[in-house]
């Protein structure tokens, strides 16, 4: 479980006349349950990028625990991101040819961490989704199953953050609403600080707190509110 | 990794068999151009290896040696008989025998010669015995052919016009253990044998004198070896010194075999006695002589004299192949550039479509980096991917071109009758090497597009 706090973060591209990100102070403490919401175009994609590290931000600190992710190299970002960060996104990103708990491990033997114990660790997270059957090729799953995986597979190397970008958005209703509390339960289960970007309001309102955000800027943040309350 | 490579090459199995299969391609024209040029080199060479000196009628060097040493079929002039009296008794030959052709039997050149030539150039029998009597033959390990058959040559192959010698018939007495010559397709029998069948021989002094005025008629007419000189010799009427082809046309045209006898020559006797000795002014002309001189020095000697006497021509066949391996290396190099060019079009293809596939995977890519895959790793798939498929092509087209080889080789072999001999040689390596550094070099572009590429694409739609 990780804190985040964003100082002068700005993102900005040539050519536009304002920036597509502009958080001047934002503070997510460990173990928070987060929702980012807002209209396409209003810089949740930006936002997921800079706190996961995937991109670098123009201007401002990123600090997860203190640990000022905008100033590491991109080896190092890719590294801390690997053992810290657990991604779910809209489309799933599983690879095809592979079964479902080769899924699971593949950006662990990648980075080459998998061991026996985090082998282990692949199946029971596969059977605390849903999974019984590991070995089953994901192209034979259905959607709902699929991001199952995902999630299974973000939580691995136990990290102290969930990002899920989207989880329920390509899911029918059924399945969107079973992945929202798999997340919500694993994140709590595992003490890992949870931020989800979603239009779903049935997710997002199971969420301690939301930050709306519109035009790059944070619109309006319940946690603040709710701090002041 | 290379488990997850793999499934990425099983999904986009189609593709990859095309890849794999446009390298082969290209690698197995390029293997195919060296291998055939050097197993040609290395055949002939072997043909030729036990053709020391062939001395023969001025004409054409080459025709010489291809006529003697690869039995192509040729109308050679000839030189006086008398040659072989002198070389035999040259003390600087070693031995000397001589090679006469003209007739064939089922397809398979009939070669008058010597028991000599036979004992000096083959390891030996593997079935039967040399000839003993001038009905005898022996025939090559390639030869269709049985033991106690009777063969009846025709002159000139039957399927181009020749036609049977009436009442002349071989008995097949031994079969040779093979020597991956031409002459393993060849029909040994007494070179007597082939004077009588043509009507010539040294009891016939008449006869000898037609010859010997016709040789020198024929020594100075350098073009007067070809098949239109059928006519001619016919028209002429008198001209026996020409090659055996013309002097049966000369036979042919008077439409009697019993013409034999109006020379005075002595007909074929098939149980005549073997006499392989020749006292001067008895042997028949004869288109060519294989001669082992006694050392080098004596070798280039001969050489020396018999271009000199005007009526002889001596050639090294090893100096005559390195004319033609000369223009073999040429017809090489402009082979070997097309193959080359064609490897270059192959690879900048490749290299098109795996740049663009990089392009179609950025949202893997991405996806892969997202998950903290390290950049090392992604570049490391994207090359290995490629790498494999390069890798695969270049072994298939390795063992495509031996086999597209090996294929040429034995055609030739059935055709011609000498072996190709396909190998690689230690210099292939440098070659493979290049290659295979090329193909690591350029998988290593798309692999260094793929690790250049920033992770936050997975998440961009």
């Amino acid at each position: 479980m990780l804190g985040l706090h964003l100082s002068s973060v700005e993102v900005a591209y040539p050519g536009l006349a304002a920036p597509v990100l502009r958080i001047p102070d934002l503070d997510i403490p460990a173990g928070a349950r987060v929702a980012v919401t807002g209209p396409s175009g209003s810089g949740k994609s930006t936002l997921v990028n800079i706190v996961t590290g995937l991109a670098p931000p123009g201007s401002g600190c990123v600090l997860w625990d203190g640990t000022d992710i905008a100033r590491l190299p991109e080896g190092a970002r890719d590294r801390w991101r690997g053992a810290n960060i657990g991604l779910v996104m809209q489309d799933f990103h599983l690879f095809p040819g592979l079964s479902a708990l080769e899924n699971v491990l593949l950006p662990a033997r990648l980075s080459r961490v998998a061991d026996t114990a985090m082998k282990d660790r692949a199946r029971t997270l596969l059977a605390e989704v849903g999974l019984d059957r590991p070995g089953q090729p994901v192209e034979t799953m259905s959607r709902g199953e699929m991001q199952r995986v995902a999630v299974a597979r973000a939580l691995l190397r136990a990290p102290g953050v969930i990002v899920a970008d989207e989880p329920t958005a390509s899911l029918d209703p059924e399945n969107g609403a079973a992945i929202g509390a798999l997340l919500i339960d694993l994140a709590h289960r595992s003490g890992a600080t949870l931020i989800v970007v979603s239009h779903d309001s049935r997710l997002t309102a199971r969420l301690d707190r939301v930050l709306s955000l519109s035009g790059g800027e944070i619109l309006s943040d319940s946690g603040c509110e709710g701090a002041r309350q | 990794m290379i488990h997850f490579v793999l499934a990425d090459l099983k999904r986009f199995r189609l593709g990859s068999a095309v890849i794999v299969l446009l390298i082969a391609l290209a690698v197995a024209l390029g293997t195919t151009v060296t291998l055939q040029e050097r197993a040609l080199r290395l055949g002939s060479a072997r043909a030729s290896e036990k053709f020391d000196l062939i001395v023969g009628a001025p004409g054409s060097a080459t025709q010489l040696v291809l006529s003697s040493v690869f039995l192509q079929p040729a109308a050679l002039p000839l030189m006086p008989g008398d040659t072989l009296v002198a070389l035999t008794e040259d003390p600087r030959v070693a031995w000397a025998a001589p090679i006469g052709f003209g007739d064939f039997v089922a397809g398979f050149p009939v070669i008058g010669t010597t028991t000599t030539l036979i004992e000096m150039t083959t390891t030996g029998f593997a079935e039967g015995r040399a000839f003993a009597a001038e009905g005898e033959a022996v025939i090559g390990s390639a030869v269709d052919l049985a033991l106690g058959d009777t063969l009846v040559p025709t002159h000139g192959k039957q399927a181009e016009g020749g036609h049977a010698h009436a009442g002349i018939a071989y008995r097949v007495t031994g079969r040779l253990d093979p020597t991956g010559t031409p002459w393993d397709r060849a029909v040994l029998v007494p070179i007597q044998a082939v004077w009588h069948v043509h009507g010539l021989g040294h009891e016939a002094h008449d006869g000898h004198d037609h010859e010997a005025e016709g040789h020198d008629e024929e020594a100075h007419d350098a073009d007067g070896h070809d098949e239109e000189d059928h006519a001619h010799a016919h028209a002429a009427g008198e001209d026996h010194a020409e090659s055996h082809a013309e002097n049966h046309g000369d036979d042919h045209g008077d439409a009697d075999h019993d013409d034999h006898d109006s020379h005075d020559a002595p007909a074929f006797d098939p149980d005549a006695p073997l006499d392989e000795t020749w006292a001067a002014g008895e042997a028949p002309g004869l288109p060519a002589i294989l001669v082992k001189p006694r050392s080098i020095a004596d070798a280039y000697r001969l050489r020396q004299d018999y271009r000199a006497t005007g009526d002889t021509l001596a050639v090294f066949p090893a100096e005559v192949l390195t004319g033609l391996y000369a223009m073999l290396g040429d017809a090489k190099r402009v082979l070997v550039a097309v193959a080359v060019g064609a490897q270059t079009l192959v690879a900048a293809a490749l290299l098109l479509v795996t740049v663009i596939q990089v392009g179609q995977r950025r949202r893997q890519i991405g996806a892969l980096r997202a998950f903290g895959t390290p950049r090392g790793a992604v570049f490391g798939i994207v090359w290995l991917e490629l790498a494999l498929l390069f890798g695969t092509g270049i072994l298939l087209g390795l063992g495509l071109g031996f086999a597209a080889t090996e294929g040429l080789s034995r055609a030739f072999a059935a055709e011609r009758g000498f072996p190709l001999p396909v190998a690689f040689a230690p210099g292939d390596l440098l070659g493979f090497g290049l290659l295979v550094l090329g193909a690591a070099g350029l998988s290593a572009v798309p692999a260094w597009l793929a690790y250049r590429q920033p992770p936050a694409a997975a998440l961009r739609d």
